[in-house]
């Protein structure tokens, strides 16, 4: 059995690690900071192991008052996120490794990168609202460097978007968390909500309201409709690992958010049957379809990306919308296919201008000849996301439809509406996806009549490994999900 | 047992190994193809007299359940025998291609996806190698990359993509009703299941009707083919369909087994299917398009035989058999078709029936192979195997008949029905007769020279697995009681329907009428309609015309136009104006209550401080430049050059310090606030 001081190490050795690769002299040279930036990745996923497999754990860090501290608390929830997030940021950062390799100011994104890792193990792992919502504010602040990066007038301007959006959606978060504290018995999450029962008689309109409004708050990370706007301006302008992890683990965070609000701290009771739910239910299905149709309309690839994570991302928020055990693990499901998937595809995205400069869709012609490995593995997240088995975006979809048609407390006909506009949406994700691949792969004849010849321009393995890894993992995951399964269906009873 | 998930995975590994001796040599993986086409047939053959099933529980999440008897283990036979015989023939036929390890890669593991679909034994595994089926064999239609192979592999992958999701709703429906997915846990709740499924039903049978070519989504059948390399045609057109007529059967026979609604409408759509092909096939000019119809009109004759299946209830062995029959001849009959299809299309390079006419002259082994195709499918008795599957479909539509006017029922439908079945017999044989006549009796009125010259046409091998798959088929034809009943028996229990125990008349008075009115039919049909009307005159030569509308086409009329302009055009612009939504209010407020007022008192040059600095400066270097510096004078002016390196200081951070200093100075006041409310209380 480890102490509970265990929790500063995962939270602590990224942001030291990022202070030190930003003021200590070794790391001025690239092989050197490279590898400490690795070992120290690899080392927090190793590091996290003990935690995630111990019983829970509470960690006081500092008191703002006596009724207020600040700490951190294991639970089954906040290691499933640390887990995924932990890993797909190290992939990531694996990769990103070739593609920073000829950008100006790496030590600043290598530090703001470490940094960030430390501050979403805090997060994942945070106790009560305020600490919650104290790491979430670090995490977005220390995420728009990575934006920014390139300095260019769009990236800043993109940055600054991100920046408000994000302030906004945090805002109505703080403001929520103000009104609802005189109705709660703790600020500290609590399965089944802290609401208190004599508090809250006669007033349940007001908090749903404010409830209602938190969950946009939140939303706004996990781009959900209405304001989603930031992550289509925000990824094209990032360098390409940030895209990948700002749509696969960033906006995650906000998930998390939506879902500790309201299995943790309003309570799943609470909730269900309430307008809330139906009204966070509609905005869902409207970001789902409106993600992927505008991705189908979107002529640039990341910008396509983009538009296709608001989507993606409203499916998790649908499963959590569901508030019935089999969409909740639906969700969670989703939550590691998204993760895996999206930053496949932002990363082969990454690849292909690195490589090629593209960043237009309808360039990518003969994509598959130049660069194969790359576009095997873009081609079977493409299959992955749009939920083809045997990945395990389908497992997912599975799930999330079933939970929907078994929900309780919202009119029947979302039950009906809720796979349907999944499936739309999976139509218009193999809209979106598939045609690049497959452009890529058959290029056609010149006018000449002959085969379109193509040079080969594949990159190095730095980047193709952790592609191939995740490519891998989100197959693998999907034929063998019985674990993940488990684990996530026991989580649902208990927060249900 | 072992063997299901070897005959399953085993030719999706050796897919990649095929792949990798490629790399190295061509004929080395030529021979690893047909190797192991050969080791899959004779697998599946051990499993010829077993049962056995297979689960890997928790595969997808349900898990993954296979399962072999009677009629699953037919059908992987069939499956095999048609990969391991073109695969072998794909030898020569490919020689010239390029993407060739593509093409196999593909090809094989397509193989294991589809023996997948014939050994599932729930719906859940069915749909996952259907779907895996459906991607790996896009790439043999979009083989050649012609524009007009991407535009017909592109309404492929749509049909099967659009098909396959609708499929999925309904899977997700029936799981949500019935909590079961497997065949026979399906039969047994819905022995006492009260409520109503149809809707899931239906939709569940959209994916399997599009990939059987059923009306009105048989659309990517006539585009594919002609398009596809002929081995991947036989495939696509006596395999791939037949995996679609699975999900039917599976449906029919476990879901609606005696619902007499679901059966008239899938008999409507059936008859639709069946005349409608055979009307096409008779227009069409082109070989391998012909085939294709065809394909569409043979598998409306099994439908048929499937709704006459459910509408028989119990009584429904007769019809059961006949379908089983018929999917059984249709395949191995387009196998041979399409073989001889590539053979002249390897030699020519082209499928127009005016260009190819005459072809076959003196080609003895082509001629055969085709004849005893087109006998079969034309159902000629005795050596036509067709007859046989045909006359069954055509007794189970005169059971019914009799049926229902013995218990003082109308039965005019189902006359209708009979005459229409008749009439498309008959079309078969007269669009068979055109491509018989054209590609073996008449002259060519150019080339005809040159085409006697081909001696060297095909090679051993292929001509050798050309007759092979041919000679199948008289036998078939001669021998039904020993051949064609055995079929029928084995495959009872799968259609949820008894063995029969008496004798099948299958060259009784009756049937035999039944053939001979077909045959006359399409005798008239071809002297009436396709040598008047369907040939023109041209420079005293007679050419085939096609006189189909080039505006009837249900793809380019209907579908394309509405998901393509018409939907998206509607809902894209709503839903982006909901999307830029906040965006624009933002900009309003901007261009209204927030905008920038106009400085009062403009600074000349730079800010208060740089022009301060400047100017003191300034007047420095001119008493400087009057003084010491006389010689060689400051010619700066202070108050530009502060001003401009203020700039380039400010511009590079100020929007980054300001937007981070914001969010920062925000969170802070945010945690204050919080602290202060919560001490307060």
């Amino acid at each position: 059995m480890i102490g509970s001081w265990y929790l500063l190490i995962p939270v602590l050795l990224p942001i030291l690690s990022g202070l030190a690769v930003c003021f200590l002299k070794p790391f001025e040279d690239m092989k050197k900071r490279n590898l400490f930036t690795l070992c120290v990745m690899v080392v927090n996923v190793l590091a996290l192991l003990p935690v995630i497999f111990s019983g829970e754990m509470t960690l006081t860090l500092f008191t703002l008052s006596d009724s207020l501290p600040i700490f951190l608390h294991t639970d089954t929830l906040g290691k499933i996120f640390a887990a995924v997030m932990a890993f797909v940021w190290a992939a990531a950062g694996a990769y990103s490794f070739e593609y920073m390799a000829h950008e100006e100011n790496q030590k600043r994104y290598y530090s703001f990168y470490l940094c960030t890792l430390g501050v979403l193990m805090a997060l994942c792992f945070a106790g009560s609202i305020v600490t919650f919502y104290m790491f979430y504010e670090f995490m977005t602040l220390l995420t728009v460097p990575m934006v920014m990066h390139t300095g260019k007038k769009d990236a800043v301007a993109a940055g600054i978007k991100y920046l408000i959006y994000s302030v906004v959606g945090a805002s109505l978060a703080l403001l929520g968390i103000f009104l609802l504290s005189p109705y709660v018995s703790t600020l500290a999450f609590t399965v089944g909500g802290v609401l208190d029962a004599a508090k809250t008689a006669g007033h349940e309109g007001f908090i749903l309201t404010v409830t209602f409004l938190m969950i946009i708050g939140f939303g706004t990370k996990a781009g959900m409709f209405p304001l989603h706007g930031w992550l289509p301006t925000a990824h094209p302008a990032a360098p390409s690992p940030a895209s990948a992890v700002l749509s696969g683990i960033i906006t995650k965070a906000g998930v998390l958010g939506v879902i500790r609000l309201m299995y943790c701290f309003v309570g799943a009771e609470f909730l269900r049957g309430s307008w809330v739910q139906t009204a966070f239910m509609c905005l869902t299905l409207f970001t789902v379809f409106m993600g992927s149709l505008l991705a189908f309309k979107e002529g640039g690839l990341k910008k396509r990306l983009a538009y296709s994570s608001v989507s993606q991302l409203s499916y998790v928020l649908l499963g959590v919308a569901s508030m019935h055990p089999l969409g909740f693990t639906g969700a969670l499901l989703h939550v590691v296919a998204h993760s895996l998937i999206k930053d496949t595809l932002f990363m082969s995205a990454g690849a292909i201008i690195h490589k090629t400069g593209k960043t237009q869709v309808a360039e990518l012609e003969g994509i598959g000849k130049q660069m194969p490995v790359v576009m095997w593995c873009f081609t079977l997240a493409s299959v992955g996301l749009v939920g083809i088995p045997p990945c395990l975006g389908f497992v997912s979809k599975w799930y999330l439809a079933q939970g929907a048609l078994n929900m309780t407390g919202v009119t029947s006909f979302f039950s009906w509406l809720a796979p349907a506009v999944l499936l739309i949406s999976a139509l218009l994700t193999a809209g979106y996806l598939l045609p690049i691949s497959i452009r890529g792969f058959f290029p056609g004849h010149d006018e000449e009549g002959k085969l379109k010849f193509f040079e080969k321009c594949e990159p190095t393995h730095v980047m193709l490994i952790p592609l191939i890894l995740l490519t891998a993992l989100s197959i693998l995951a999907g034929m063998f999900p019985g674990s993940l399964v488990e684990l996530f269906s026991a989580l649902a009873d208990v927060l249900m | 047992m072992a063997i299901l998930p070897i005959l399953v995975f085993g030719p999706m590994v050796m897919a990649a190994v095929c792949y990798l001796i490629g790399r190295k040599s061509k004929q080395g993986r030529d021979l690893a193809v047909a190797l192991t086409g050969m080791a899959t047939f004779a697998l599946c053959a051990l499993t010829w007299n077993s049962e056995a099933s297979f689960s890997l529980e928790g595969f997808c999440g349900l898990g993954l359940h296979l399962k072999v008897d009677g009629f699953r283990s037919l059908y992987a036979c069939i499956a095999a025998f048609m990969w391991m015989m073109s695969g072998i023939f794909s030898h020569e036929y490919f020689a010239h291609y390029h993407n060739r390890n593509r093409y196999f890669f593909f090809n094989l593991m397509t193989l294991g996806a589809t023996l997948g679909v014939f050994l599932s034994d729930d719906l859940y595994t069915t749909f996952i190698f259907f779907e895996i089926m459906s991607l790996t064999s896009y790439t043999w239609v979009a083989q050649e990359e012609t524009p007009g192979a991407m535009r017909a592999a592109a309404t492929y992958l749509a049909v099967a993509v659009i098909g396959g999701l609708t499929t999925l709703m309904g899977l997700f429906l029936i799981w949500h009703e019935l909590g079961t997915l497997s065949f026979t846990g399906i039969r047994e709740v819905m022995a006492t299941y009260q409520g109503n499924i149809t809707l899931a039903v239906w939709l569940t049978l959209v994916g399997f009707a599009a990939k059987a070519g059923l009306f009105p989504l048989h659309i990517w059948l006539p585009k594919a083919h002609p398009v596809a390399p002929a081995p991947a045609s036989a495939l696509l057109s006596g395999i791939l369909t037949k995996s679609g007529v699975f999900g039917l059967i599976v449906i029919c026979a476990n879901l609606m087994p005696h619902n007499a609604a679901f059966g008239n409408a899938l008999l409507v759509l059936a008859v639709i299917t069946m005349f409608l092909g055979a009307l096409l096939a008779l227009f069409s000019v082109d070989l391998k398009r012909t085939l294709a119809c065809s394909s569409m009109s043979q598998i409306g004759f099994i439908t048929v035989g499937l709704s006459m299946m459910v509408l028989l209830g119990e009584d429904g062995s007769l019809a059961a058999y006949g379908t089983v029959m018929h999917m059984m001849n249709h395949s191995l009959i387009k196998l041979v078709l399409f073989m001889a299809a590539g053979v002249v299309y390897m030699n020519l390079h082209k499928l127009d029936l005016n260009e190819i006419r005459g072809f076959g002259r003196k080609k003895p082994v082509l001629h055969i192979a085709f004849l005893l195709g087109a006998l079969s499918i034309g159902c000629i008795p005795p050596i036509g195997s067709g007859y046989n599957s045909k006359s069954l479909l055509h007794e189970a539509i005169l059971e019914l008949v009799h049926h229902l006017e013995a218990h003082g029922h109308s039965a005019l439908p189902y006359r209708i029905t009979e005459i229409l079945f008749l009439i498309s017999g008959g079309l078969t044989v007269a669009y068979m007769t055109k491509l018989y006549i054209c590609i073996f009796w008449e002259k060519n009125p150019v080339h005809q020279e040159k085409y006697d010259g081909m001696k060297h046409y095909i090679s051993k091998t292929s001509a050798l697995v050309l007759l092979l798959s041919s000679l199948v088929l008289p036998f078939l034809g001669a021998l039904p009681e020993m051949l064609m009943t055995p079929v029928g028996v084995r495959s009872a229990a799968f259609f949820g329907q008894e063995v029969l125990h008496h004798e099948i008349p299958y060259f009784g008075a009756a049937n035999l009428i039944g053939a001979a009115q077909s045959i006359g039919i399409g005798l008239v049909v071809y002297f009436a309609i396709v040598r008047p009307l369907l040939m023109k005159k041209v420079d005293g030569v007679r050419v085939y015309v096609n006189r189909w509308p080039a505006w009837l086409d249900l793809e380019n009329a209907v579908y394309r136009p509405i998901l393509l302009d018409f939907l998206p055009g509607l809902i894209v612009g709503a839903v982006r104006f909901l999307c830029e939504l906040p965006e624009r209010i933002v900009l309003f407020l901007r261009g209204t209550a927030f905008r920038k007022r106009q400085k009062l008192h403009p600074v000349p040059v730079g800010n208060r401080i740089t022009y301060g600095i400047g100017t003191a400066l300034n007047s420095i270097a001119v008493a400087l430049n009057a003084t010491f510096l006389r010689n060689r004078p400051l010619r700066t002016d202070f108050e530009y050059v502060l001003d401009a390196s203020w700039r380039e200081l400010t511009q590079g951070t100020h929007r980054i310090t300001a937007s981070m200093s914001f969010g920062l100075l925000l969170m802070c006041i945010g945690l204050f606030i919080t602290c202060m409310y919560l001490l307060r209380q």
